[in-house]
């Protein structure tokens, strides 16, 4: 009896037991079976954070190794609108820090649940001011910034990137693809409270680094002469192009207008254009070089054969052209030096259409040149057969056929290298790490294609040396070096009338130094410049003053003796002309570095890496900041007075040559400090009469 | 009809009985004692093993926590090299350079004639290095 009592009670415990435990097994065959997706998903919500790490976008260099575009890990927030409490509040909150209305943020959080971006790319002290609000759902992200340490330093050549790191245009649109890397999503666990741990490695591919062909040095020295001379002639657009002839290589591409890539939307989008590669123009006289390769290569002409230029007007089918000039008998030295269209019309019409055509295609003109960059234009060639009867007449002199700078500098490039015609190429090489990644597609090298004999260059380069010594282009004549080149006046199209315009040109010079083994090719353009308008007045200079820097950076050795007496005229008034060149930097004040952020060095002062109170702009650099004594003109005065005034104001007195004193630096006015150096160049002074200014003409 | 009946009181004797174990001696079976043994260290070594697994667990959320820590001052090392790389870039700006030198300096280029050229002897770039600048950027 009692055993059996026993036994019923362990039966009820066990029922229990069971019931107990087939309720727990239900719950959890439940949960496990029905819910199991929907609980999954609210415990990865809470303990994963998912991430996609973009990899740092590669490093644009000079040929030199100087970084002209780099990215730096900045911060962005963002939050997860599903755990903020009190989305009114958080955004109150925001709006004060991020300088965002109120409403914007709050449109922002009620987006999505999940992900909704607050501020991207913020400067670190509105980063740091988020972070120490410790908003719950709200959290930063790294992300990668582009800056342009060079400011509006080839600008078209570099391109810029949007928000997301894509390149918009330039060489960051180029080689997007390769810069840009692979970008891969990693997974962080968190604790309860919000602490990171177990957070996966991302193989993360690198982007490849850009070696451009482009040396710094020599890309400042064409942009600031161009800007210089933008600023005299008041022209509304110019080019330059420095190129070594012997490998295509791109050592300087500068436009006018320009913009700063740092803040590229500030600028109009007229100016991101890159005309060296996009823009169509007609390239006048210039493109006579084109058709006397053509005729001195096919041997139908001699330099020495004399042409009547019939007093600078001939009738081609029915159609008057007139001589910007009346010239009589011209050899063909002559017809270039002195630019005769009615001289280069006969000589185009020995040639023929279809040989004048073939060597114009065989130049480049009509195709892209393949310069690797983006919206190249193949320029306007019209095919032989379509060619009106007078167009190899207006062809010959540069009209009726539309041509891109780039194009033009690597035509002239061949005659200076013996008639090879190279592939421009602004990239040296990609590199990822210490590898150089293999030439492909667009970076493949290209054998060069002769399209002139030898022969012919050579009679070329000499029939363009002309020009310079007694041609059109006088102002081109360079100080040390020997120098060939060609001066082009196009007219433009007048748009309201179709017809060619009277008061608005193109004004070019084209050439190459020295002659007998040529360093640079440069090409400069003006588009409509006021006044002066002919390529040998406005464009041959620049061409002078660019060789000569780039060629003494070069160390190309001099090939002609100096005449210092040419050299002071011509440098006399360098001085002005420098601090003109100037004057558009006078605004940037590079002490505070507006486009990039807080440097480094502010941010890692000595107390610890605290950032300073204020974000007033500090001097970045320790430079002398001159004295007090004001050095006075010498100009005039014998060497022992300028000995006695520079020893006296306690200056360092460096003379050189005899006579009275004609230069000096530094200038009179500048600021030095005690002890500093002054040197003083005496000669014969300059007498003041009035010159003539020799015949210029296109 | 029922009755209180009166239950017959019964006398109780306490009688002490003498029980001798002595004769009974403790059989130890060597057999069960291995058991015995062989539980109590696999019940050690499991207990080992969960002791070990539980120690590694959070030992390894830890060293996680530590990784991570190392991992955000790598990246806040890299970034600070990246800002000083951009600031110097920016420092060797030529313009900035070429303003500094004529504004502030009142430098000016040379005259070609003030450039002397001249031929270096055999072994001044060899001696040049020495005095160059490691960092110098060519």
């Amino acid at each position: 009896m009692q055993q059996d009592r026993v036994h019923v009670r362990l039966l009820i415990i066990a029922g229990v037991a069971f019931l107990w435990m087939g309720a727990v097994f239900g719950r959890l065959t439940y949960l496990q079976l029905y819910r199991h997706s929907e609980y999954l998903s609210r415990a990865l919500r809470q303990q994963q954070r998912t991430f996609e790490i973009t990899p740092e976008r590669g490093a644009i260099y000079d040929r030199n190794g100087q970084p002209l575009a780099m990215s730096i890990p900045v911060d962005s927030a963002f939050a997860v609108p599903s755990e903020i409490v009190d989305e009114n509040l958080a955004a109150r909150l925001l709006s004060g820090v991020i300088n965002k209305p109120q409403q914007e943020i709050e449109a922002r959080l009620e987006s999505s649940r999940s992900f909704a971006w607050i501020a991207r790319k913020l400067p670190p002290e509105k980063a740091d001011a988020i972070n120490k609000l410790n908003l719950k759902g709200v959290y930063l992200q790294k992300e990668n910034q582009r800056f342009y340490p060079k400011h509006d330093l080839a600008a078209h050549v570099l391109g810029f990137v949007d928000v997301d790191e894509k390149g918009l245009i330039g060489i960051e649109r180029e080689l997007d693809s390769q810069i840009r890397g692979k970008s891969e999503r990693i997974v962080v666990m968190a604790d309860a409270k919000q602490r990171w741990f177990d957070g996966g490695e991302a193989q993360r591919e690198r982007g490849a680094n850009v070696v451009l062909t482009l040396d710094e040095k020599i890309q400042y020295t064409a942009e600031r002469e161009l800007a210089a001379a933008i600023a005299k002639t008041h022209a509304s657009a110019g080019t330059v192009i420095v190129m070594n002839p012997n490998t295509g290589d791109i050592l300087a591409l500068a436009n006018w207008p320009k913009f700063n890539p740092n803040k590229a939307g500030d600028a109009p989008s007229e100016n991101w254009m890159n005309r060296a590669v996009s823009a169509i123009y007609e390239p006048g006289s210039t493109f006579k070089l084109i058709t006397l390769a053509a005729a001195l290569d096919q041997g139908i002409t001699r330099p020495d054969e004399v042409f009547d230029c019939e007093n600078g007007s001939v009738v081609i089918f029915g159609h008057r052209i007139h001589d910007h000039k009346p010239y009589g008998l011209l050899n063909v030295a002559g017809i270039l030096a002195n630019s005769s269209d009615v001289g280069a019309i006969k000589i185009a019409l020995r040639l023929g259409s279809p040989k004048f055509y073939d060597y114009i295609r065989a130049f480049g003109f009509g195709s892209k040149t393949g310069v690797e960059l983006p919206y190249e234009s193949r320029g306007q060639l019209a095919h032989v057969e379509d060619w009106e009867p007078i167009a190899i007449g207006s062809i010959s002199m540069g009209q009726e056929v539309g041509v891109t700078p780039i194009q033009l500098v690597s035509a002239v490039s061949a005659i200076a290298n013996g008639g090879l015609l190279y592939k421009p190429r602004v990239i040296s090489e990609l590199r990822r790490g210490d590898k150089a990644l293999p030439a492909e597609g667009l970076l493949a090298e290209q054998e060069p294609k002769r399209v002139i004999h030898p022969e012919t260059a050579a009679t070329l380069r000499r029939l363009m040396e002309g020009v310079i010594l007694h041609g059109t282009g006088p102002l081109a004549h360079l100080d040390g070096w020997t120098s060939a080149g060609k001066t082009g006046t196009a007219q433009k199209i007048d748009p309201t009338t179709g017809r060619y315009s009277r008061t608005q040109y193109i004004a070019s010079f084209t050439g190459f130094a020295p002659i007998n083994n040529p360093a640079v090719t440069i090409l400069v353009s003006l588009d409509s410049p006021v006044g002066l308008h002919e390529g040998g007045e406005v464009a041959a200079p620049v061409f002078k003053r660019i060789a000569e820097q780039v060629l003494a950076y070069l160390d190309v050795p001099r090939d002609v003796p100096l005449n210092p007496k040419l050299i002071e005229t011509a440098y006399m008034k360098r001085a002005s002309e420098d601090a003109s060149a100037l004057e558009d930097s006078s605004a940037v004040d590079f002490s505070s570095q507006p486009d990039a952020p807080p440097t480094a060095s502010q941010m890692t002062n000595v107390a610890g890496r605290e950032k300073p109170a204020s974000m007033k702009p500090v001097l970045t650099v320790a430079v002398d900041q001159g004295g007090d004594i004001e050095v006075p003109d010498f100009s005039g005065k014998t060497m022992r007075d300028v000995a006695d005034i520079v020893l006296r104001l306690g200056l360092e007195p460096v003379l050189v040559g005899s006579n009275l004193a004609t230069e000096q630096s530094p200038a009179a006015g500048a600021k030095v400090r005690r002890g500093a150096k002054i040197t003083v160049q005496f000669g014969t002074p300059l007498e003041k009469k009035s010159k003539t200014r020799p015949g210029i003409r296109n | 009809m029922k009755g209180k009946r009166k239950r017959a009181v019964t006398a109780e004797f306490h009688t002490v009985k003498r029980i001798d174990n002595s004769r009974l001696v403790r059989n130890i079976e060597p057999a069960k004692m291995r058991n015995l043994w062989r539980t109590v260290a696999m019940g050690s070594l499991v207990a080992a093993f969960f002791m070990l697994y539980i120690f590694q667990h959070f030992r390894c959320i830890d060293l996680s926590f530590q990784l991570e820590d190392l991992k955000g001052q790598q990246t806040k090392a890299a970034a600070l090299n990246s800002e000083l790389k951009l600031e110097i870039a920016g420092l060797r700006d030529p313009m900035r350079i070429d303003v500094i030198a004529r504004r502030r300096l009142g430098l000016t280029e040379p005259l070609p004639t003030n450039v002397q050229d001249y031929e270096a002897p055999d072994g001044a770039e060899e001696a040049a290095v020495h005095y160059v600048r490691p960092n110098r950027v060519p």
